[in-house]
Formats: structure tokens, sequence, C-alpha cells
């Protein structure tokens, strides 16, 4: 009897535990959402949209200028030194998370333009405009694979499996360059000129996008014409202020076609802490200027500072050039964000002090701009706009499709002349009709250099030109200074020797993970 | 600043704390001795007034308890029919009373303190209370005739007992007739001898033989060693925590063959100590085993060692198939120590230790260094950084504030720092319960002062019987273990070696002085903030073990184990300003930050079992069938601020409202399983044993959820056959084994199968603009990894026992390996985990040991060795799969070659001309005579990453350990060596870069590196800025191969003569030392031998010197 009460009790109390967890192995996630309930208002839309916007360039674009002549890694370990000296392959980590990320802010592109539709909604003036901006995007990153790889495999659809990854082959430069051509007009007819929420694609955004597409496909007249169509638009103009351009107050001006938006606290950057002088809160100073990019900045009076009659002063180097130099750059006697005096002269004793510290500039020279006072209190959180498109640009485009073209006229000195006149922070002589084809073409791309520095551009514009193999090779320089006994010496990094070899350096290796995993995919040559 | 220096506010005060802390223990415990003396006398001292008329027996005893404080206790059958009672006691000892009360009675009765039981008298109707008692005297010797001093002869039920002297002589008074005494002694057999009226009885003790009648824990029970078809290694809890050790896992080193445990240092409380048993199986997820706490999964790390009683490591998958979809990397069982009825005593054991740093590399002299720096400078076309007058002047000077030395950073931060344990456990019980408790508090001071660790933690077991059929289990253990480290954001370990070249540490006026880079890990270690963790646990269990009929138990196990960890790391604001120049700021931190985070884990274990046993004749049956569940649910939250008032002000909310953030998230998985296991074993000969599991996970999805885990196994125990015994006299046991199986490893992230969505936030026009976004890629098709094993081995014993010998030969497949394969990155979305490739581990473990003994002294060694080959078979035809950094350990991932080998060049020596760089490939542009010569290997006539090979495991191939303990009279000695080998590591950082960058720059360099006078040096030439001569090779490829002396220990017992008159029951005293002695090709760098592959930026292990102390009351 004892026994089967025993037994009883055993059996219910085993029957009590086990009922307890009647769903025990069906768990379901309140961390994330699910893919299935997704896509179904136009919240969904929107917001799937949004996180698009991430996967355009950050502070990072610098990179792009750090792997020229105009700027030097400061951090010569890092891959971005690395590539400098030419010393890279298809193992590098960056060329690797380069190609990645391009990818996958394609992929989400892609995925909101497949799944927009089963969103219910009466507004579609709103999606067919997000539809638009995404398909910009996908478009700008498209330009960044091509510049960088060449051919690459065109992915307008999701890949939904792993075999299907495996088996894609690169699509022709051409073929990738006539979609983004197509996808450029097709949204530049749907987009609103003006979006209410700043920093939202536009038709102007899409027009000048494709004028820079056409200028890197050397096609001058129409990439000339795409210039003008955004000109035309009566929207943009030069920003009075060059000074501002790149700080919190000149956020959104009417300079900017597209860039890239941040906000302190939720979603920031690290601009200062990346690019500041290391007596900034130690900030990392990433790339510094070359004696190249300094030298190129003219005199107040136009003339080159080679030019014995410039007025060009060894003892006051930085005085009476053009003024974007100390708007662009730290230069010794510039005030910095904590407002002491800029000296990284060897023997200053000052923390940026060349030589005192690998850390520090190593050349004597600072990037400024995105560099703002404001963002000393946090260097790491930073609210500023990364411009990807300005009005400048365009300008510049222009000039340089017409004269490549061969269509020099009038119109081609005011785009060059509103650049070197049309601010109030910037006035220099104008250029005066009667050039050469030749002199116009140093002209326009020495300006593109100055007036764009640091904006990500040079890269591809040493790319396009084919010049690279004689802008970049050579020992880095930096700044002239008097030592002890009186004598000019100018710094010389004889250890660090920059690499262009043409024969496989105009384009980027395809990464070896990703031809380990698909044999469709050929290596770029030389490589 | 000097507020911020948690030196100054702690002077002098440790030590006198710790000190009040042991004083308060000991009085504690001497209490509780002295409470147990006066509790006897009770009985001897009361002096009762009582008056009975015609009283029943129950009236009584009321009595007797109301007036006194004695409890009597009885079957109420045995009173039943009891005559009544009359009397009239005056100041009468309660023995009188109980004595004239039942004298017409058949009972009688036993004290014990303050506890009366009232007894039938046995059949011979004698009281043993009344008889008159006697003294036995006697000898105890072992089987040689020798005798055994220090036995302890015990009265069977009792308390009272003797040890045996040093000629093994006892001799024991008032002895109640009828008693039964027990001779035991460590290492020998238990004999129970009746007095039946002896005055003399001797006794010969024989050695416990190993194995045969030694019961180990197995999956969800226990079996006889001699019927165990598996391989498995039990070690006893004593033996683990013989040397100091902070936990678990660190004592089973070197212990079990196919057990390798990689101490690869870590922070006390933060171990970074990893178990694998039999090879590494999986490439991603976890290797580690399963461990169970009385059947409670748990980390190793969160069990008091004291608390161990043994531990069962089951290796083959015969043992671990009923663990199912959990034990592929084996699973560690741990039984802690419980009470025993009828012995109550008080334990307590303690230790004092001093620990030392076992990583101290040496950096180059100062000229040495400066000449050095100036080669560099000027191989790379540079000019000299130091003048020549300059180097004079350094030199000779010493004034070592305004010429500092370029690095004394270890012997500043580093500091030798003390370690305290303390156990302090009661056991014992009755018939109707037992139960033990322990306490533990442990301390350890860090090698550096801003670590910091702690441990509190109390268990208490306790076993009911309230019926001959019915026992229920309930157990406690609460752990809170804090542990306190440096900084996150200047991690003190990386600025020892990197970024901190001369620096004078600390100015005579107390200011940090900081490298021209800006560090100094000594400034980073006392002011740059604190990471400090609160690991609490409590883990709660009840068990039921019923047994429902002859033969068949019923048993239920309820658990509940809450993890909760809180977590503040607190990064400082700080300014170091110019020691000459106050005005001066040096290095400005102004932020402070506070990341707190909880983590609490709620785990629940169901588990109910079914056991029929039954012996027909020569047939041996048993039958266990089992369910089980597990749930477990965890909660994370974690926030963050900024810009704190200072640095104490450490409550979230007095940080900045600006830039604050929480984050946080739920989650659960759940496991549902059936499992059984027959056991059939023939005339004890024929042993046979199947085990299954059907495991059900809520990590996967679809016809997934479910997956079967066999495994059958045999065993034969040749010397159990008539003609062995007559025919071998040497191997007194033997017995083959074999067995096969399947268990699994469902250690993946939760959520795989399911396409989800994660926050990722954009802003417009300075707002917030919401964004989700799919980064991971999904796979609905995942299922378990399954490891197939084949066991094959032998167990037995020789020459009289005296030797054991097991081996095994294992062959360990592990199919379908959750992996993040890389997926082609075209895809735009992370890699999911997927079942592909084929593991291989194959191997022998070989276990041998051997007891000896002679007159005075007995001595036991047991080594062991391991060898595991580790395969990867099949990446489904994908891969190789390589990390990508070259300054960084690489390793690959790639079919035919061990998981993880390091990866890099093969290097020709030093290119000695510049011919000779123009005939040969190069890696660099600028490569020059004296750098390093990178091999072609496909002579494609360039240097590509194609030309890299296989440099070496970056796991041990062998591991073996070796124990020996040596007894002499009252002192013992203890020995454990240790080592692995067949291992490459891979140096990185400033160790391998040759002050290129800056860093730490090891004098093993000096005078060592490519000159044109020196061209057969043992390094390249040095350069600076330039990675031409640390790219992944096997230049920096080092053999991890060693042997330790891990463990070196002397104890004394103090003789049971001199303890005879107090109440102390036996003394010991031990003395050890642990990583005393090392053989490694690493001991030129100086660094630890079991260092992990990189730049040595971390804790390191220790040497460690201790003082123990075992009471026994």
């Amino acid at each position: 009897m004892k026994n089967t009460i025993y037994f009883t009790t055993a059996i219910l109390l085993a029957a009590f535990f086990s009922a307890c967890n009647g769903n025990l192995l069906e768990t379901i996630p309140t961390d994330r959402i699910s893919t299935e309930i997704y896509w179904e208002t136009e919240k969904d839309a929107t917001y799937a949209a949004n996180s698009v916007y991430r996967y355009l360039d950050g502070i990072t674009i610098v990179d792009y200028d750090g792997l020229t002549d105009i700027l030097h890694s400061n951090i010569p370990f890092y891959d971005n030194g690395t590539i400098e000296r030419g010393d890279y392959n298809s193992n590098t980590p960056k060329i690797y998370d380069q190609w990645v990320y391009l990818y996958k802010g394609i992929r989400a592109a892609n995925n909101f333009l497949e799944n927009v539709d089963k969103v219910t909604t009466t507004n579609t003036t709103l999606i067919n405009s997000l539809k638009s901006e995404m398909r910009v995007i996908r478009a700008y990153l498209y330009v960044r694979l091509v510049m960088l790889w060449g051919d690459v495999p065109l992915v307008t659809k999701t890949i939904a499996n792993i075999s299907v990854g495996q088996s894609v082959t690169r699509n022709t430069t051409a073929e990738i360059w006539t979609f983004i051509g197509s996808e450029l007009d097709a949204c530049a007819s749907i987009l609103p000129l003006n979006q209410t929420e700043k920093g939202r694609i536009t038709k102007g955004a899409a027009l000048a996008l494709k004028a820079r597409v056409l200028l890197y496909q050397n096609k001058w007249l129409e990439s000339a014409n795409a210039a003008k169509s955004v000109m035309d638009l009566n929207k943009y103009s030069l920003y009075p202020k060059y000074e501002d351009l790149f700080s919190t107050v000149g956020e959104n001006n009417v300079e900017i076609i597209l860039d890239k938006q941040f906000i302190k606290d939720i979603y920031s950057n690290n601009a200062f802490q990346y690019l500041g002088p290391y007596s900034q809160k130690n900030a990392n100073c990433n790339f510094v200027p070359t004696k190249r990019m300094i030298d190129s900045y003219t005199m107040s009076n136009g003339k080159s500072i080679s030019d014995p009659t410039s007025g060009f002063d060894k003892d006051n180097p930085y005085e009476n050039r053009d003024p974007r130099l100390k708007f662009s750059v730290f230069v010794k006697g510039s005030k910095l964000p904590d407002s002491k005096i800029y000296d990284p002269t060897p023997g200053s004793k000052t923390l940026d002090e060349v030589g005192s510290t690998y850390l520090a500039t190593v050349l004597g020279f600072n990037i400024k701009k995105y560099v703002n006072s404001d963002d000393l209190s946090n260097i790491s959180n930073c609210g500023i706009n990364i411009i990807l498109i300005r009005y400048a640009e365009i300008l510049l485009t222009y000039a340089e499709g017409k004269i490549e073209s061969d269509q020099i006229d009038q119109s081609v000195y005011d785009a060059i002349n509103s650049i070197r006149q049309g601010r109030n922070d910037v006035k220099l002589p104008t250029i005066v009709s009667g050039l050469s084809k030749a002199e116009l073409r140093t002209i326009v791309r020495n300006e593109r250099m100055v007036e764009l520095a640091f904006e990500g551009l040079r890269l591809f514009d040493l790319r396009r030109w084919k010049t690279a193999e004689t802008e970049i090779p050579g020992f880095v320089e930096g700044m002239t200074y008097k030592n002890t006994s009186g004598a000019y010496v100018t710094i010389k990094l004889d250890g660090f020797l920059k690499i262009f070899d043409a024969s496989k350096h105009y384009l980027w290796p395809i990464p070896k993970k990703e031809i380990d995993l698909n044999s469709n995919l050929k290596q770029n040559t030389g490589w | 600043m000097k507020k911020n220096d948690p030196k100054q506010r702690h002077r002098g005060r440790p030590a006198l704390r710790k000190m009040l802390k042991i004083m308060k223990l000991t009085t504690l415990l001497f209490f509780i001795a002295l409470f147990q003396v006066s509790a006897k006398s009770y009985s001897q001292e009361t002096k009762l007034s009582l008056k009975f008329e015609n009283e029943t027996l129950e009236n009584v005893f009321s009595k007797i308890e109301a007036n006194s404080e004695f409890s009597i206790f009885y079957k109420n059958d045995l009173i039943k029919n009891s005559k009544e009672v009359t009397g009239e006691f005056k100041d009468a000892l309660i023995i009188n009373i109980l004595d004239e009360v039942l004298k017409s009675e058949n009972l009688t009765y036993n004290i014990k303190d303050k506890l009366i039981m009232i007894v039938p008298k046995d059949v011979n109707g004698i009281n043993i209370n009344s008889q008159q008692q006697k003294s036995v005297s006697g000898k105890v010797t072992d089987q040689t005739g020798a005798s055994v001093p220090g036995a302890s002869v015990v009265i069977k039920g009792t308390t009272t007992g003797v040890i045996t002297d040093n000629s093994g002589n006892y001799s024991l008074s008032n002895i109640p007739e009828n008693a039964i005494l027990q001779f035991s002694f460590v290492g020998m057999k238990m004999v129970e001898i009746a007095t039946e009226g002896k005055i003399t009885i001797n006794v010969k003790l024989e050695d416990e033989t190993i194995g045969v009648e030694e019961v180990v824990v197995v999956g969800y029970g226990t079996q006889k060693k001699v019927s165990s078809t598996s391989p498995v290694s039990q070690l006893k809890g004593d033996e683990m925590a013989r040397r100091p050790v902070t936990n678990a896992q660190q004592s089973l080193q070197g212990l079990a063959p196919g057990v390798t445990i990689v101490d690869n240092g870590g922070s006390p409380g933060r171990s970074a100590a990893t178990i694998r048993v039999r090879g590494i199986t999986t490439l991603s997820g976890n290797n580690d085993p399963l461990v169970l706490v009385d059947g409670i999964e748990q980390r190793i790390d969160d069990i008091n060692p004291s608390d161990i009683d043994n531990v069962s490591i089951l290796k083959d998958a015969a043992s671990t198939a009923i663990y199912g979809s959990r034990a592929a990397n084996g699973v560690v069982l741990v039984t802690t120590k419980r009470g025993k009825k009828d012995q109550i005593s008080i334990n307590y054991s303690g230790y004092v230790a001093m620990q030392e740093a076992n990583n101290n590399p040496k950096h180059m002299g100062l000229e040495d260094y400066m000449r050095y720096q100036n080669l560099a400078y000027t191989n790379v076309g540079m000019l000299p950084l130091y003048a020549e007058e300059t180097i004079q002047t350094w030199v000779t000077s010493t004034d070592r504030i305004k010429y500092p030395l370029p690095n004394v950073w270890f012997d500043k931060v580093y500091k030798k720092a003390p370690q305290f344990d303390h156990n302090l456990s009661i056991s014992g019980g009755g018939e109707k319960i037992q139960g033990r408790a322990s306490i533990r508090w442990q301390e350890q001071n860090g090698i550096v002062s801003s670590v910091f660790n702690k441990i509190n933690e109390a268990r208490v077991n306790l076993d009911f019987n309230p019926y001959s059929k019915l026992k229920i289990s309930a157990d406690l253990n609460y752990r809170q273990n804090y542990s306190r480290n440096g900084s996150t954001t200047f991690t003190l370990w990386h600025y020892l070696y990197h970024g901190s070249q001369w620096a004078v540490p600390r100015y005579p006026d107390g200011t940090y002085g900081i490298s021209k880079q800006g560090h100094s890990p000594l400034l980073y270690n006392d002011m740059a903030g604190s990471d400090k963790l609160n690991r609490g646990m409590l883990v709660a269990n009840l068990k039921f073990d019923l047994e429902i009929l002859p033969h068949l138990k019923f048993n239920t196990q309820y658990s509940l184990r809450n993890d909760n960890n809180v977590q503040k790391i607190f990064n400082n604001s700080f300014q170091v300003y110019d020691y000459t120049d106050k005005s001066k700021l040096l290095k400005n931190v102004d932020k402070n930050t506070l990341n707190e985070n909880r983590d609490v884990i709620n785990e629940i274990t169901l588990t109910s079992l079914l056991n029929y046993e039954r012996i027909i004749e020569k047939n041996e049956f048993k039958f266990l069938a089992g369910y089980s569940e597990i749930s477990n649910k965890q909660n994370y939250l974690s926030g963050y601020r900024e810009y704190f008032y200072n640095n104490d002000i450490q409550s979230i909310s007095m940080g900045s409202d600006n830039n604050k953030n929480i984050t946080g998230y739920d989650s659960e998985w759940g496991l549902k399983s059936y499992f059984g296991r027959i056991n059939y074993i023939y005339n004890e000969k024929y042993i046979f044993e199947t085990n299954s599991r059907w495991d059900g996970s809520s990590r996967f999805t679809g016809s997934n959820v479910y997956a079967f885990f066999p495994s059958v196994s045999g065993a034969w125990r040749i010397s159990k056959e008539g003609f062995w015994n007559k025919s071998n006299k040497l191997f007194n046991e033997l017995k083959l084994r074999a067995s096969w199986g399947k268990s699994g490893n469902q250690a993946i992230p939760l959520y795989e199968f399911y396409p989800a969505l994660i926050s990722a936030p954009y802003t417009f026009s300075d707002k917030l603009a919401q964004g989700y976004l799919q980064e991971n890629m999904s796979n609905a098709d995942l299922t378990w990894e399954t490891t197939t094993q084949t066991n094959i081995g032998f167990d037995s014993q020789l020459f009289k026992q005296k030797v054991t010998l097991s081996f095994d030969w294992y062959k360990k497949i592990t199919d379908g390996i959750l992996l993040s394969l890389p997926i082609p990155g075209v895809i735009g979305l992370n890699a999911p985990k997927q079942n592909a490739g084929v593991i291989e581990n194959k191997g022998v473990e070989l276990m041998i040991g051997y007891r000896g003994k002679s007159k005075q002294l007995s001595w036991d060694i047991s080594g062991n060795v391991a060898y595991n080959k580790n395969e990867v078979i099949s990446l489904e035809g994908t891969g190789p799969y390589i990390t990508t950094s070259s300054v960084d350990p690489m390793t690959i991932r790639a079919e035919g070659l061990p998981i993880d080998s390091n990866w890099g060049y093969l290097v020709d020596g030093f290119f000695q001309t510049a011919e000779e760089v123009a005939g040969y490939p190069t890696l660099f542009a600028n490569t020059k005579p004296g750098d390093t010569k990178y091999v072609d290997r496909n002579k494609d006539g360039k240097i590509t990453p194609d030309d890299m090979t296989n440099l070496g495991n970056s796991f041990p191939n062998y591991t073996f350990g070796l124990t020996s303990t040596l007894k002499y009279k009252n002192f013992d000695f203890f020995w454990q060596w240790q080592g692995a080998a067949d291992v490459a590591v891979r140096l990185s950082g400033a160790l391998s870069e040759m002050g290129n960058q800056e860093g730490f720059t090891h004098e093993i360099y000096t005078n060592n590196v490519w000159t044109v006078d020196n061209p057969n040096s043992r390094f390249p030439r040095p350069t600076k800025f330039s990675l031409n001569n640390v790219q992944s090779s096997e230049m920096l490829i080092y053999d991890g191969s060693y042997l330790r002396l891990k463990t070196l220990q002397l104890g004394y017992n103090v003789p049971a003569t001199f303890l005879a008159k107090t109440f102390v029951k036996s003394a010991r005293f031990t003395l050890s030392a642990t990583n005393l002695l090392t053989f490694s090709k690493l001991n030129e760098w100086n660094l630890d031998p079991e260092f992990p592959s990189g730049r040595a930026a971390y804790y390191p292990q220790t040497t460690i010197y201790s003082i123990g102390f075992n009471f026994q009351f």
C-alpha cells in the first residue's frame, strides 16, 4: 500500500514538473525582429531605407586621399601604410573589408527594393522616392567598386543562397557603368528637388553623381552636360565661407548636394579623433598632409611658390598663401581647437613636435577639415556631417569636361573663377581667358586637388588621369624648418618610400578570400 | 592627484585586516570545539530530582525531558506494553534513573550528549551501559608485518577512538561489551572486529587495492570500476585540493590522461585556463567539456575545490552518449562531499601563499639599446638618433630622473602578492539526517595592484531519511566572487610592452612620468580605472530517492541555478603634468566613463530516473530510464554614462545626461531529453552496456529539433577466467574494453535559424531616424554536430596489485561541424553557422601507477601520457581559412592540417649581399642585406601569401603528468611534473618587433642581430618603422614544449600522541610551491611555457609558494 502511495506521488511529481514547460523547445527571441513580420506598413519601408544610408562613406572617406601623394599614413603599421608602400596584396584585410562593406550596402538596398512592394500604403510618392534613394545609394556603392577593382560582379537582386554567391562572375566595367547611368537617369526623374528631411537623396544628388560617373568614364562632354543640369537646377551655390564648410555651422548649407549625416550621441562619428593633431587629447592623426599638398597651395597672388616672383618667404612659408591652406591644414602657427598654437617644429617641445613620438605628426602638418573645436570635449562623439558631393566639385567637373572635350568657352573660366573668387573668404586672382587646353587642364587639376583636398576624390582622379605613377612614388616629405644652426631642413622620411606600380596598382586585387570561395572570379592582372 | 592614488588610500591597512580575520576564525573554531567538550559531560554532571507514581514510560520520559535538556527517542512499539513505574529520585544521575525505570523492561538505552535513545536489549539481555567496561589494546600492522603508526581505531557508532602510536600500538579503554572496533588507515582497507570480550586485538590491514572495489561516478549513477566498460578518470577531491589553486580546473592539470588544461594565465577570478578532453572537436563554438556538479550544469570555476569529493572525467562515447547533445567534448562530473552517519567532525583547512609573476622579460641594457636604436635608424637611411656624446652622458649618468632607463616597468609594476584561503566545514549526522556545511573565504591579491579577487562561499548538503525507502537530499550553494581588474581602455598589459619606452616611472614628488608616446603602465595600473565584476551564484538542489519496489528505484532531482553578475567598468579621468613644468599638461584624459552591466541567468534542471537492478544467479542486470529538462533564461542589461563629477562618484545616475546609452536583451533556450542505459554482466566476466539519448533543443527548428545519440560497449575480464589465475601470476586483473558511440554539440549562438532584423538607426536633419537591417544570414537547416567515437583499451593490475596499468586508443570523428564558413562577400551578409566539415582526433592514453611500502616508508607514483592527433578532414571543399593579419599570429583551417595551425613563410636565413637580394624574390621592395629571406616555396618568382605554409600546431599533441607521494613516518612529500610537447607558439608585437616601433626590446637581441660583421646572427638586421622582418614566418615561431615541476609539497602530520590531550583530532601542516622549475625554450624570453601565441599582453602565470594548515576537531 505504502509503495503504491510513493509510486503515485512520484509519478505525479514527475508529471507536474514536465508539464511546467510545454513550450520549452519553441523559444521566440525578443531582442530582434523577424523578417517574416516585417514589410507591412509604410513605417517598415521608411525604417528599412533609413538603415541603408549607413553605408554611405563616413569620415574614412579621407582614406582614399591617404593612399595618394597628398597625405601620408601616420600610423605606418596599419593597412593604409602598407598600401601606400605598395606592399599590399590580395590578403590585405583592408581590401577585403572594403569589398564586403560595399556589398553589404548593395545587399541592403537590393533587399529594400525587393520587399518594399509588400507594404500596404497609398503613399506612392513616398515609396517611389524611397526606391529611388536606394537605387542612388546602390549606384554610389558601385562607383566605388568599379573605381577600386574594375570589373566586379553586378548584383542587383539579393543572393538567397550561398551556392549562387559562389558562382557569380565579374561583369565588365562598361556593363556596370551602363547600369549606374541608367539607374541615375531613372532616379533623377523621380526624386524631388527638395526633401523635407535634410540628408535624403534628392534629384540634385542623382544628377551630381551622374556627372561624377561620366567624368570617371572620361565621357567629357556628357559629364559637362550632367554638371550643367545640376547648375541649372538653380538650387546650389558656393557657400560664402570656405572656413565653415566643414564645421557644424556649415551643415546643410547651399553647397551640399550629398552628405552623410551624423548627430552626437545617437549616430556619431569620430572625425576629430581620426584626424586631429596628437596634442588635442591624443587624437590619432591617422593621416597627415605632405609637402606635396602644402606646396600646391599658391600664393594669394595666384603664383606658385616655386615661382621666384611669387613673394614666397621661407621664414614665413604659410603667410600670404591661398587662404584655403589654413582652412584645410594645421600649419605652424595655426590656432588649435584648444586655443593653443600649433607648433610641430622639431625642438618645439610641444606634444605635436615632430619626432617626439611616432603618434604625433611625422611631417609637421595636420588635417584641419572636420576637426572642430566644438568636438574637443569628446573627440570620439562628433556630430559633424561628412560631405560626399558639393557644388564646387560640380563646377570643376563642368570645367574639366568642357576643357577635355575642347569646348573651352567663357563658361569654363567662369566655373573655375567662381571657385577662386566666389566666396567671401577665398579671393584669388581670376584666371584670364585665352589659355591653352594643356594650361587649363593643369589649372583645373590643381584646383580639384586644392579645393577638394582630403574629401576622398584624389585617388580616383589620379586613377582616371592615369598619372598615379608619376604623382605618387617617392620618399614622403614634410615641413621645412630652420634648425638650431640656422639651416633650412625639410623633413624627409627616408625609411618610407611610396610606391605605385603602374602595371598593377591602378586596380586593387580581388580579395583572396573571395576568390577562394568562387573560382569564377579571376584576379586582376599583376596580382 | 594624490586623492586618486589607491596606494595611498590603503597604505599599511590590508595586513592588519587580514590578521584580524584570521583571529576571528580561530576564535570561532575554539568555541565550536569547546562546545563539543562541554556537551559530552552533560549526562555525567546533571542531577535530577523526579517522582513517578504509577506512570507509563511515556510519561516518565516526558517528565525527564521537561526537567532537563535531554531528548528521549524511542519507537512507540517498544513501550506500548510496558509496566507502570513508581519511584522517587533525588539529585540522581540520568543513568541511575534510567536503569531504575527500565529494570523490569526488556529495554536499555544509549546516551549521546543530550540525546537518549531507548533500544531493546540484545538477545543476551545485556545492557551495554550497565555492564563493566573493558580495555582493549593491540598492534596494527600491514601486510608485510610492519607496524602502522597513525592508524585510527574507533568504536563503531561513536566518536570515541585513538590513533596508533609510532610502533603501531594502541590502547582503548571504556569499551562496551560487544562493541565493534574499526581500524582504518589511508590507502588501506578498513577492518571491523568485534571485541567479544577479548583484551588484545592485533590487526593486519591490507592495502586498498585500487580498482577492484572502487566505485566510479558515471552519467546518472555509479558503477564498480571493475565493471566499467569506459576509460573513466576519477580523481579524489583530496588529490586535487593539494596545491593552492584558485579554481578547480587548474587542479586537474596533469592528473588525468587525455585531459589537457592549458593555463593561459588570466587575472584572479577571470581565469583563462581551458580544459580540452581528447583534443579539439569543433572549429567554432564551444570546446569546453560539459561540467555537472551533483547533476547541475555549472562553470568549473565556480566550485570550491575543498567541497569536491571526487571528479569523474568521461571521455569515450560509451560514457558520454547519455549526455547526448552536450557531451561531444567530454563530461566532467563533480560530486561534492556529504555528511556521514555518526561522525561529527569539524575541519579547518587553509593556506597562505605568495605569488610571483612568471613573465618577466628582460630589457636590453641602456647602452646596448641606444646603440641598437642607432643601428636601426641608420639601417633605413635615417640619421642615428643618439649622438655619441649623448650616449656617453646617458650611460655614465647616475641621475635616472634626467636620464631614465629605457624600460623598467616589470620591476615597477609587478609585485609579490599574497593569497589567503580558509575553509571551514562541519559534517556528521544520525540515522535520519546527515549533513555537511562548509564555508570558504579566499582573498587573492594580484601581482599588480589593480587586480584583486575575493571569494566567499557556503555550501550546505543535507540528507534526510524519513523512511527506510525514501531519501531526500537538499543542497544549497551560494557563492560570491568579486574580482577587480584595471582600466579597460588603458590596458596595463599592453603598455608594459608597447609605447612605454624612456619614462621615469615616478618622480620624487610622486608625479608619474610618461613615455614619449604618452603612456605609462604604472600610471594606468594606479589611476586609469577599474573593472569590477561581482559574480553571484546560487544553486539549490532537491533530490528524492525512492525505492518503489525491491530492485526498482525512482529518483527525481529538481535544481535551480541563478547566476547574477554585476559588472562596473569605470574608466577614470586623469591628468598628467610635466615634472619640471607643472603648468604643462602632458596627458589629459578628461572623460571618465562607466559601463554597468547586469547579467542574470536562471537555469532550471529537472531530471527523473527509473533504475532497476537485479542479480539472478550469475546474471547481473541494470536498467536505467530517464527524462530530463533544462530551461535557461538570460536577461542582460548594460548602461553607459560619462563625465562623472569625479572618479569616486561611480553611481550611474551621477554621469552626464549627454551621450548616455542603455542596451540589453533577453534570451532563452531549452533542452528536453529522454535517455536510457542497459548493463548486463555475466559471471563478473562479460560486461555489456548500452547508452542512448534522444535530445531535443530549442536551438534548432523543424525536423532538426530532436537527435538520437546511441552507444554500445563491452568488456571482458580475462583475469576472471578459470584458465587465467592458474597460469598467470603477473596480472592480478586484466580487463579488455571496447566502445562505440555518438555524442553531439549544440553550443551555437541562439536563433541562428531565424532571419532577423536588428536596430540600425540613421539620422536626418539632426534627428534620429530609426532603421532596421538584416546583418546575419540565417540557416534553417542547421543541425547538431555529431561526434562518433571508438575506444579500445584495457585496465590491469600487476605484481600483486602493486602496479596498475591502463591503456586506451581512440578515434573521434566530428561531422557536420557548426562552422561560420566564410561566405562570398557579394552576398552582403555575415556568414551563418553551417554544418560543414569533419574533424578527426586520434590518440592513445597510457596511465601507470605503482604503490610501494616498506616498514617506515610508503610511496606511490602515477604517470600518464597522452597523444592526440588532430586533423581537419573536410571543409566540404572550401577553405583554407586563414586569419588575415600578418603581424599578429596567423592560423589556418585547412583540410589535412590540425585545426588552427600556425601559418606563415618559411625562412632561409638572411640576405647576405645586395646581389643575393637582387637574385631572389622579396616580399618588400626595399629589402636589403640582413633582412629575412622569405622562401619562395612555389618558385613563381614572387613572394606572395601562396608561399606560406604550416608552421606547427597551436595545441599540444602530447601531454603528460607524473605525480609521486612519499610518506615517511609523519612526513609526506609530494611532487607533480607536468608538461606538453609538439606545440608551436608565435611571438608578436614588441616581443618580435625588435625595437622597430619603440616597443619593449628584449635583451635577447643584444649583439645578436645581423650586421656586416655579424652575418651569422640569430636575428635579422634591426630597422625602424618597417615591417620587413616581422611578417608571419618561422622566424617568430618557437617550440612550446615544456616540462615543469608543477607542484612540490612537504607535509607533516602532528603525531596523535601530541594531540591526545587536546580537542584536536588531527593536525597537518604543508609547505608547497607551484610552477617552481620549468624546462622550456621560452625560458630565454623569460616567458611562461603556457604563453599563448601573441603579444604577451595578458595577466601572466604565477609561481606560488604556500604554507597550508589542516585541523580536524
